[in-house]
This record gives structure tokens, C-alpha cells and sequence, in this order.
């Protein structure tokens, strides 16, 4: 997430299997369940494309029948939230997550809210099948869950005016100009790094923030994606998103650490949902089209 | 026992004295010191704050509290005769616009002229010092105002009356024996006033800084977040401390030769 103290080394799921293998104090038991892990997804990136169709759902273990059952520390807009009217929970999460329930083969999901505290143990004690709660991998939590293939990317991006939507486009285009930055997170360690050709101006909070971009006293804002995508699917006739910087820091989904068989099913269901432009779509409703 | 009422209170007095020399003696023995002093003040971490604190934070600081003062002051003044005046509507305007900034935090004054402004308009500050001293300057100004009024007020009226009959006009009268008398009499205030002024400056990073407009409160912050410790903050709290003691003590001295030479 956004505080530096937060920012973790993030663990895509190779790396994953890595982790489990390299410290030599893990039991024998852990090691063969890691090496399962590894060889399921591995084989199942690989294989995926006509996978999605064959799936054994019975095999998946799923806590309740026809449906996958998440838990998600709700509301956390715009992952996941109650919408006002339907009173169905909604969200980028919730939407991706439903997508990939279907494409697995025609499930529906189940939504419980969860405190994000040691969220990633619930699918381990079986009050849901797995954690869908904007969670970013890191070395820690994956120790004590099996986590899908990264589905997010918490990157930093760009919001200018929609005026300057041609022209304000990478760091390079606001050489002279003045980005605003959020005081104490990675976006300004970022900006500090690779922005050093522009004056940066630090406000306490992203409210200051758009205000500032609003009345023209900085150029743009560089700062998390969620927060600044939120904001462009809001006012889109007022701002404008125009790239994105990799922080290397990314969502997925949390499992318990034995049930690779649904780690499979759930990334297949997603490379699935990525390839037919169901994601892109979800992606576009909550934090606007990227470029 | 047959003690006199002094004794008693003597015996009183000496056992508050006793136990308040007990209490800080047992403060100062289960204090950590060395654990204090490496959280709030680590020698390292105050040198790496100079001399960028004074040459830059400082300056600052320095910077906004002098133009928001003499803004201020000169506002002040305006609005002090208008609520006096005798006419309707300058009174009017002088006491609304006292009430509204003097009612609004400064903080949402800062926030509302600082972005409201051009995003309503579309004019733009021309730059930061700008943007942060104007806000600051029309607060101060309602405030001042109030304590010139009070000064105003406080010359005898003989003052004014004794100035007219001697030919002068209403405006002569005012500007050369009613408000050089008045600042005599608002000194202390007016120091309090710009006490209050180099405080409230921190308040101007709402609107964003860059590495150059840096106040001594935001410069303190930033170097919490860079050392991860709290000494920064300490350090600015003493540079603020540099600042401000030296100028009540000549606010004390001119206090005291304006005595002098009423006598």
C-alpha cells in the first residue's frame, strides 16, 4: 500500500516457491507442499488457455457448494464496497473475483467481511475459500498462504488536466514543471528518484492534492494508481491519467497453503479473464483506461 | 500542639516543598535518560539539520511571518478607523469581515484562498510565498485590527478633542496624536500577535511545499520522516524558541522605555 513502513518485498509466485525451498529450517512437509505449489501453478500458467473449460470442480474443495466463498476487509473503495443501490458488494476485487468464479465454470460468489488483520489465515480455517482484499504479496504473508498469480499491479502513476493529456505524458515531458507528491510515501520516493528535472511540491494528504492540480498550482499528481484512477473515473472531465510507473508491488489472492488445486482453477479463471478483455474492462469501471 | 496560624502555614508550605523535591527526584532517577536523549535529541541527527534549518527553514519562516505582519498591521489599521468611523458602512464592512476571519480556522482560510481562488477564477498565484503570506496576512489583519481598535479606544478622549479645537482635522488628529499613542499602548499585544503569526506559518505547508519554501515546522517533519527519529522536531522547537524569546524580550524593553518616558 501507500505508507513506505508498508511497502514489502513484494513475492510474484515463482519466487514464491523460492522462498519456501531456500530456508533450510522448514519441515519436510512444507517443502513438498511448496514444491506442489510450484509445480502446479508453473504447469498451469503454461497450459491454461484450454484449461479453464476441463476444470474438476468437485476437486476444488470448496466450503460451499457451486459457489467460492471470499473473505475481504470491506469497504475498501474502490476494491471492494457495498454499492448503495444494489446493496451487492462491488469493486474492482469483487468484479475480477466474479469473473474468474465463472470462467473457473459457472460458479457465484459468496462475500465474507473479514478484519484485514491476518486475513491471509482465514482460507487455513476454512471461513472462506480464499482472501480477495487488495492485498499485496509480500515474503511475510506468503509463508502463511499460498498466493495466486498477481493480479494487480499497486503501481504509481500520473493525473494531469485533461487539457494536458497530450502533451504531459512521462517525467520527461514535465521537466520545469511542478509534480505534487504525497509527503512520506514511495510515490514521492519515486518522484525524488526520477523526477529530478521538476519541482516537487509535498502536501500532506491527496485532497490538497487535486485541489492544487485543480487550480493549476502543480502540473500533475504522482501517486498511487488506486487513488489516482479513483479519482480520474470521477471527475474524468476534469483530469486525466496518463502512465503508469511499476513499483513492483502487487495484489493477489490469498489460498490456504495445501489447496493448490483451486490456486490452479483461480489462475487459469484469471489468465482466462485477462485474454478475453474482461479484465481490461473491470480495470477501466474503477481506475479508468490506462494512457 | 500550639502553633500560630504563620507556623502552620509554614508547615504547610515546607511539606508542598518537600514533596514536589521528592517527586522530581524520583522523575529524574526513573527517567531513561539516555534512552530520551537518543529518541529526542541524537547529536547526529542535530547537526544533520544544520545549516539547511537556518538558511532555508528559517528564512522561511522568517519570510512569510514578515510579509503576513505587515500586511497584517497595515490592514489592521484600515479596519480599526473603518470600525470606528462614523460612517454605517465602513463600520459594517470593518466588524463583517473581522467576524469572518477571525471565526474561521486558518487552516481552512489557507485552504479555500490558497486553491478555492484560482480554481473559481482560473487566475493562479503567481508563487508560493504569495499564496501562503496573503491568506496569512488577511487573518492577521482582523485580528490586529481588534487590538488597534482596543488601543484606539484607550486614549482619553481629551486627546482628540484637544487636537480638534486646535484646528486640526479629524484624520490630522488621528494620524499624528491618537494612533502614535495607541501603538505606545498596544505593544504588548501586537508582540503577542506576532508571536501568535510565526507559529501560525507552519500551517502554510497545507498548501504543498517544494525543498525551497520549506517552513521551520514542515522542515522538522521532513527530517522525521528522512532520520526516523524524533529530534528534528526538537531542533525545530529550539530554533522557534531562538526566534521568539529574543523578541519578547525587546517587546519587554520597549515596554518599559515607553513607561520611561510617560513619566
Amino acid at each position: 500500500m501507500r505508507r513506505i513502513q508498508r511497502l514489502a518485498v513484494p513475492v510474484v509466485a515463482l519466487s514464491l516457491f523460492l522462498v519456501a525451498c531456500g530456508s533450510d529450517s522448514d519441515t519436510a512437509s512444507d517443502e513438498a507442499t511448496a514444491d506442489t505449489t510450484a509445480e502446479v501453478v508453473t504447469d498451469d500458467t503454461m497450459a491454461d488457455d484450454s484449461a479453464s473449460a476441463k476444470i474438476d470442480i468437485t476437486a476444488l474443495g470448496l466450503i460451499k457448494e457451486g459457489a467460492i466463498t471470499v473473505c475481504t476487509d470491506a469497504p475498501y473503495e474502490p476494491f471492494e464496497f457495498q454499492d448503495e443501490t444494489t446493496k451487492e458488494w462491488t469493486g474492482f476485487d469483487m468484479d475480477l473475483m466474479k469473473a474468474i468464479a465463472t470462467n473457473i465454470g459457472g460458479l457465484s460468489l459468496e462475500v465474507t467481511v473479514q478484519p484485514f488483520d491476518g486475513i491471509w489465515l482465514a482460507p487455513k480455517a476454512k471461513t472462506c475459500d480464499l482472501v480477495a482484499s487488495a492485498m499485496t504479496i509480500t515474503e511475510e504473508r506468503a509463508a502463511n498462504a499460498l498466493f495466486s498469480e498477481p493480479y494487480f499491479d499497486a503501481d504509481q502513476s500520473l493525473l494531469v488536466r485533461t487539457e494536458d493529456k497530450a502533451t504531459l505524458v512521462d517525467l520527461a515531458s514535465l521537466a520545469g514543471k511542478t509534480i505534487a507528491v504525497q509527503t512520506g510515501t514511495t510515490g514521492e520516493t519515486y518522484a525524488k528518484e526520477n523526477a529530478k528535472d521538476s519541482t516537487l511540491k509535498s502536501f500532506d494528504e491527496p485532497a490538497a492534492m487535486f485541489l492544487a492540480l485543480e487550480g493549476k498550482q502543480v502540473d500533475a499528481i504522482l501517486q498511487d494508481l488506486p487513488v489516482n484512477g479513483a479519482r480520474q473515473v470521477k471527475e474524468p472531465t476534469k483530469f486525466a491519467l496518463t502512465a503508469t510507473f511499476a513499483t513492483g508491488e502487487q495484489y493477489g489472492f490469498a489460498l490456504a497453503q495445501d489447496n493448490t488445486t483451486l490456486a490452479a482453477a483461480v489462475n487459469s479463471g484469471l489468465a482466462a479473464a485477462k485474454d478475453s478483455g474482461e479484465y481490461d474492462t473491470i480495470f477501466a469501471k474503477y481506475f479508468g483506461a490506462k494512457g | 500542639m500550639n502553633m500560630s496560624r504563620r507556623q502552620r502555614l509554614q508547615l504547610v508550605r515546607g511539606g508542598i516543598y518537600a514533596l514536589t523535591i521528592a517527586a522530581l527526584a524520583l522523575l529524574i532517577i526513573s527517567v531513561d535518560w539516555g534512552a530520551l536523549g537518543g529518541a529526542l535529541f541524537k547529536w547526529e541527527v542535530v547537526q544533520k539539520q544544520f545549516p539547511d534549518i537556518l538558511t532555508s527553514a528559517l528564512r522561511n519562516t522568517i519570510i512569510f511571518t514578515i510579509f503576513g505582519f505587515i500586511g497584517g498591521l497595515s490592514l489592521g489599521l484600515l479596519l480599526a478607523i473603518m470600525r470606528l468611523s462614523k460612517s454605517k458602512p465602513y463600520r459594517w464592512f470593518a466588524a463583517t469581515y473581522i467576524e469572518i476571519l477571525r471565526g474561521i480556522p486558518l487552516l481552512v482560510t489557507l485552504l479555500i484562498l490558497g486553491f478555492g481562488i484560482p480554481i473559481a477564477t482560473g487566475w493562479s498565484w503567481p508563487n508560493p510565498y504569495v499564496q501562503g503570506a496573503v491568506p496569512l496576512a488577511l487573518v492577521a489583519g482582523a485580528y490586529i485590527a481588534e487590538t488597534v481598535r482596543a488601543g484606539i479606544e484607550a486614549v482619553p478622549r481629551g486627546q482628540m478633542e484637544a487636537a480638534r479645537s486646535l484646528g486640526m482635522s479629524y484624520t490630522r488628529a488621528m494620524v499624528t496624536v491618537i494612533i502614535p499613542q495607541a501603538f505606545r499602548i498596544i505593544v504588548p499585544p501586537l508582540t503577542n500577535e506576532f508571536v501568535l503569526l510565526i507559529k501560525d506559518t507552519s500551517l502554510i505547508s497545507v498548501l504543498g511545499v517544494t525543498e525551497r519554501t520549506l517552513d521551520l515546522a514542515r522542515f522538522g517533519r521532513n527530517g522525521v520522516n528522512d532520520s526516523a527519529n524524533a529530534t528534528p522536531l526538537v531542533v525545530a522547537g529550539l530554533v522557534y524558541l531562538a526566534l521568539t524569546i529574543p523578541l519578547t524580550q525587546l517587546a519587554a524593553w520597549m515596554e518599559r522605555r515607553s513607561k520611561v518616558g510617560r513619566r
